[in-house]
């Protein structure tokens, strides 16, 4: 392995932590310094990373690269051991470019600058920790710094309602995290060594009945992140809650920590569990496209809107990471990078557009196209991404996940006809629910109640800067995907050889000796084919 | 002339780059941009110029029997699975690219005059080159997945064309139903290619076609999972090409500015459902069952848009079920498997069809000098009238384009249409008798058009009518509307004008081929077949059946068709020029019909009821579910869990130790029956 003398990724953390740390003793009162300070850490970050994985990063490789690993705890056995793979590095990018344009968003806070940018460089730092830690214990740490950021930005900084979506959203990720500690630990102390790092508990061999436990443990914690349904219902709250530049950390980032826990923890580490669980994740994505975007439609808060389309949206992550193909995994991952940005465009000119009304109920908007046509036109992009249209991320990403599911040899026939049948009629609730957002808010005459008020009413420059940094991506993807597939194509392809080597495995299993699989029962009818071509 | 097709894929980039260009300048340097006005007219036309002339280059070379041409990049990969994207320039390809850019190039000319006045004038010249674009890429699509990627941007353009004037109500419920209905259709698309592509392993039309006809003629595959794949398939153009049962959306596009009505509701977009069946002609034409849905619905569609056209008074709602109607015939046409009659009159009738709606625009531009700018009044027939002598230029394209839709020779319609008649005839008498008594119902709309607009006095100063028909729309519009739009209700002319030149000519420019087009068609011998055929025959067979050419069956067919055309002049003639047949007595004798017709079939009705209504209410009902079931049993088991955790507090010391003892003890528990078992 390469030996790296520059710690880019330790840098990468600890730079915004170590950067919050200063900010008490900045001479400022308004708040107008210290936003620059951020910007400014926010930026050297982003930059450092886009360097140190552009120079130092392969892509042909499926190793983890850049790792460093320090003792730290050693009575516990707890190192401070990070890495990127083709998994980590879309998203740790991801988190810089989203944590970023959150500051410029966050321009006008305040109330008590100083702590909302210590708390938002906090959660810059833990947010990339998730994404780079190999150790369970540091995993399971930064999971927990980032969360008290996230309770305390919305409690103070919030909407009316902000201390309860705030309660709601810190016991529901609380509660759901020690399921990532017990899980973990169980996988750590089985077998004859132990060991807390993340690529020697994937190599280890489970009894399949541990391997289920572990897994519907980390499936309830990550699955309330992504969030999957019945977990969902934080969300929700905590989206229409937070102040603009929080739900687009929130949207952006923070649900795709579900995703990739789901891929790192449960597909990596517990093979044979995913077999287990694999049909019931399809199922839950499903319900997650179909329900997330009816009660979408249902909503008249533009943020609760927004919210429930996320839902809406990362049932396609569950329905690919569950496709054990190529194609499937990789439109998950994509999936993911590809409604970090949409979600935080929406977000950010959803707080655009409150900053005006002062209100986020649609039915008291109405025609504000006429005074404010650019933000008219950038929320109209913005909602085209959101229902997958073509030359943009989210077209290419569904369309891989469809391709996935459609190919996948391993469920039964009728199994994925209904499962693609229901995940296209989630195609067309889509754009129903976006675009009769647009039409309430925008088209038609001016709502005779409503005061546009607050800034020179229509977007400023900073304001489509903002929206463009996240639009360029969208785009750019859109038209040649293969830009961020590049990145993770191997490491998908390796999860998803993985998970297929123990599917074989477990078919053969079943073919020897049906006393092996203590579920096997409850699999028969379902959908996992009892031969495995190839 | 390989430079030319190694940089075809220019034709479609250029008018992207121009509206690129357009469009950051619209979001950067609004006003300067929107003051540069004519500059930016010139510019996106003469890019869509440049594209115009390549593609005719194009053409050219193409008759001249250069080889097909392709080309494709490796676009998206992930472990074997490659998807390639490109362009393939072959004969159909090379024809639609003239047929698109002739008319967007002479569209985007005839804005410069409609949009004049307009404050989105330049905003509109950048969604027409958007539009231009994404439609050229579509006709040159190499494969399925592109088709289908273009397909949605084109769907895109529409809604955003639809909805151009956002501040009206109409425009803005029109653009989310016209993009909402073809969601539906797309995602039969999407099914369908899904399917092919899980039976087949390609995107491409041709290698789809060959694998499905193995796989079914070999048993491998159930011919019935083939039929559904194929009309799945189908869904896309019933949906784009606005055929029954998913048309509602296309008369409630006239809601756009007219040039669009032209352009992408008339010539180009809502005819490539037509060209995807022709594309996708390998995989259709081994599918009976497949193949009979395409005719009937093509049938139904051309016999209901006819019906609806009968009783419309807006102006641009007749073209609209015209068109609707037309498009029937083509999906006819290609469902009995003529080929090249379908794709012949796709081209002749975007030709007339464009002129048609332009001259509509053109009577529109006049009617609002008079009657304001409400398109309550400016497009309703009852108040039009006499218009020949004040619009001459437009009243005799207009009357152009109305003998060639009604299938008059020499025009261009009589040959394509015929052609679709006789070879009705041969597959299914029955299809023929429905496409023949529609030609009777077509001839009957259109000239009644005619007449009710160019001929006779001149009702538009008629306030008694015009209150009339103000005080109707109220109950669309609301009152509130009304009052912001008082100043603009009265014109300041009282009669209307010839429009200006940039809309004159484009209009005569169209004229040509609405007369002469049709005559590369001739039964006897057809230079459009010998370039435009179905991929299965040869050019052998097609010089073979041509020397059969028989002219008494010729005879007879057209004489029936020129026959029941006739007489759907002359009532027209009796009825709104000659007065001697009171149209408002048929009314009032069969209301029922009457009503039937006016109500569009009840269509909208029906939809809004189950569709509308249906989704809104159970959206409600999931959400109440959501808020009060959901979440209040995941808060209970949560609460729950805390509440013992409460309890148990007490027994310990303090809440962190809790904690902790809880998680190890779970994980002892664990490492206890594991390492044991």
């Amino acid at each position: 392995m390469e030996n790296i003398q520059i710690p880019w990724l330790t840098a990468m953390i600890s730079l915004p932590l170590i950067a919050a740390l200063a900010i008490p003793v900045i001479p400022d009162k308004e708040g107008k310094k210290v936003r620059l300070y951020a910007l400014g850490v926010g930026i050297v970050d982003l930059v450092l990373m886009v360097y140190a994985f552009w120079y130092n990063y392969n892509l042909e490789t499926t190793e983890l690269q850049l790792t460093e690993t320090y003792n730290w705890i050693p009575q516990l056995g707890v190192s401070w051991s990070v890495g990127v793979d083709g998994l980590s590095m879309p998203l740790i990018i991801l988190s810089g470019l989203i944590s970023t344009l959150a500051i410029l968003a966050s321009w006008q806070v305040t109330h008590r600058p100083k702590l909302f940018y210590f708390l938002v460089l906090v959660l810059y730092s833990a947010q990339i920790g998730v994404f780079a830690a190999q150790d369970l214990l540091l995993f399971f740490l930064m999971w927990e710094i980032e969360l008290v950021p996230v309770y305390l930005l919305i409690s103070i900084w919030g909407g009316k309602k902000r201390l309860y979506a705030a309660t709601k959203f810190i016991l529901y990720t609380a509660l759901a995290s020690i399921f990532i500690l017990v899980a973990g630990l169980a996988l750590a102390f089985y077998g004859g060594e132990f060991t807390l790092n993340l690529t020697e508990l994937s190599l280890k061999e489970y009894p399949l009945a541990l391997e289920v436990l572990a897994y519907a443990g980390f499936f309830i914690a990550f699955g309330v992140k992504l969030p999957v349904f019945p977990l969902h219902t934080w969300l929700p709250d905590a989206h229409s809650q937070a102040s603009a530049p929080i739900s687009m950390i929130l949207a952006g980032v923070l649900l795709k920590m579900g995703g990739y826990g789901l891929i790192r923890f449960n597909i990596e580490m517990l093979p044979h569990g995913h077999i287990q669980f694999a049909p019931l994740l399809i199922v839950l994505g499903v319900v997650n496209i179909v329900y997330g975007a009816l009660a979408a439609f249902g909503q008249t808060n533009l943020k609760r809107r927004l919210a429930s389309s996320s839902i809406s949206h990362m049932g396609f992550v569950l329905i690919g990471i569950a496709s054990f193909t190529d194609l499937g995994i990789n439109g998950a991952v994509l999936q993911m990078v590809s409604h970090g940005l949409i979600a935080a465009a929406l977000f950010f000119l959803s707080g655009v557009v409150y900053d005006r009304t002062h209100t986020l109920m649609m039915d008291e908007m109405g025609g504000i196209a006429q005074e404010m046509p650019k933000t008219f036109a950038m929320f109209t992009a913005g909602a085209m991404a959101s229902l997958a249209l073509p030359g943009m991320s989210g077209f290419v990403a569904e369309l891989s996940i469809f391709l996935g599911v459609s190919t996948s040899d391993v469920y039964s026939q009728s199994f994925r006809v209904g499962i693609i049948f229901l995940t296209a009629v989630g195609l067309i609730i889509t754009p129903i629910y976006l675009l009769s957002m647009l039409r309430e808010v925008f088209y038609g005459q001016k709502n005779p109640q409503l005061k546009l008020d607050g800034f020179s009413v229509d977007a400023k420059p900073r304001e489509i800067y903002i929206t463009a940094a996240l639009l360029v991506p969208i785009i750019a993807l859109g038209l040649y995907p293969k830009l961020v597939t590049n990145t993770y194509d191997v490491k998908t392809i390796e999860v998803t050889t993985k998970v297929r080597e123990a599917l074989s495995v477990m078919a053969e299993q079943q073919g020897n000796n049906l006393n092996v699989n203590l579920l096997s029962s409850q699999q028969s009818s379902a959908m996992i084919a009892p031969h495995i071509p190839g | 002339m390989e430079p030319l097709y190694q940089y075809a894929w220019l034709i479609p980039v250029l008018p992207l780059l121009g509206a690129t260009l357009v469009g950051i300048g619209l979001i950067s340097l609004n006003k300067a941009t929107n003051n540069l006005r004519q500059i930016v007219a010139v510019f996106i036309v003469s890019i869509t110029g440049v594209a115009m002339v390549m593609s005719f280059a194009i053409l050219w070379s193409q008759i001249q029997g250069h080889p097909v041409y392709n080309r494709t990049i490796e676009w998206a990969s992930a472990g074997d699975f490659r998807l390639t994207m490109g362009y393939t320039i072959d004969h159909i390809s090379s024809l639609m690219l003239v047929i698109v850019t002739t008319v967007a190039f002479l569209v985007m000319i005839y804005t410069d005059g409609y949009m004049a006045h307009d404050d989105g004038y330049v905003r509109f010249y950048a969604y027409l080159s958007i539009f231009s674009s994404s439609m050229l890429g579509l006709v040159i699509s190499p494969n399925l997945v592109q088709v289908y990627i273009f397909w949605e941007l084109v769907g895109m353009c529409s809604y955003l064309l639809i909805g151009f004037w956002f501040d009206r109500k109409p425009a803005a419920d029109a653009c989310q139903k016209a993009f909402v209905t073809n969601r539906v259709g797309d995602f039969g698309l999407l099914l369908g290619m899904l399917g092919l592509y899980w039976a087949t392993g390609s995107f491409e039309f041709g290698v789809m076609g060959e694998r499905l006809e193995e796989l079914v003629s070999s048993g491998t595959l159930w011919s019935g999972l083939a039929v559904i794949f194929a009309i799945l398939v189908f869904l896309g153009p019933v949906a784009k090409s606005a055929q029954f049962p998913l048309h509602v959306w296309l008369p409630d596009a006239m809601e756009g500015p007219t040039p669009i009505s032209a352009l992408i509701h008339a010539a180009t977009m809502v005819a490539a459902g037509v060209f995807l069946i022709a594309r996708m002609y390998p995989v259709f034409e081994n599918i009976p069952i497949a193949m009979n849905t395409i005719a009937w619905t093509g049938a139904a569609t051309a016999f209901i848009g006819a019906t609806i056209a009968l009783t419309q008074n807006d102006i641009k709602k007749g073209l609209a079920y015209s068109t609707m109607s037309q498009l029937g015939y083509m999906v006819m046409a290609m469902g009995i498997g003529s080929y090249t009659a379908g794709l012949f009159h796709l081209m002749t009738h975007a030709y007339f069809k464009a002129m048609l709606f332009l001259c509509s625009g053109s009577v529109i531009h006049g009617m609002e000098a008079v009657v304001g700018h409400n398109p309550v009044v400016a497009q309703d027939m009852r108040l039009m009238g006499g218009l020949r002598k004040y619009m001459p230029v437009t009243a005799i394209t207009f009357l152009i384009g109305t003998l060639a839709i009604c299938g008059i020779p020499p025009f261009a319609g009589f040959w394509s249409k015929d052609e679709i008649l006789g070879q009705a005839m041969t597959a299914n008498p029955a299809l023929w008798f429905i496409g023949w008594a529609t030609a009777g119902l077509t001839a009957f709309y259109m000239f009644r058009m005619y007449f009710m607009t160019f001929e006779g006095e001149f009702r538009g100063n008629d306030t008694g009518i015009r209150q009339q028909l103000l005080a109707a729309s109220g109950v669309v519009f609301g009152p509130g509307a009304m009052d912001t739009k008082e100043h603009e209700d009265h014109g300041h002319d009282d009669s209307p004008h010839e429009s200006p030149l940039t809309m004159a000519l484009p209009l005569v420019v169209l004229a040509i081929p609405s007369v002469a087009l049709g005559l590369i068609g001739r039964p006897w011998a057809n230079n459009f077949e010998e370039f435009i055929h179905a991929p299965s025959e040869s050019l052998a067979e097609i010089t073979a059946e041509a020397g059969q050419f028989d002219w008494t069956e010729f005879g007879i067919m057209a004489g029936l068709s020129v026959a029941i055309a006739t007489a759907g002049i002359i009532v027209a003639f009796l009825a709104y020029r000659a007065k001697k047949i009171d149209p408002n007595a048929i009314a009032k004798k069969y209301p029922a019909l009457y009503k039937f017709s006016l109500n569009k079939w009840y269509f909208d009705e029906i939809y809004n009821q189950v569709f509308v209504i249906g989704s809104r209410r159970l959206a409600r009902q999931i959400m109440e579910v959501d808020s009060r079931v959901v979440d209040g049993a995941v808060n209970l088991t949560g609460l729950a869990t805390l509440l013992s955790g409460e309890g148990l507090k007490y027994l310990e010391t303090g809440r962190a130790q809790f904690y902790a003892l809880i998680v190890f003890a779970a994980v002892l528990g664990f490492v206890l029956v594991f390492s044991i078992t």
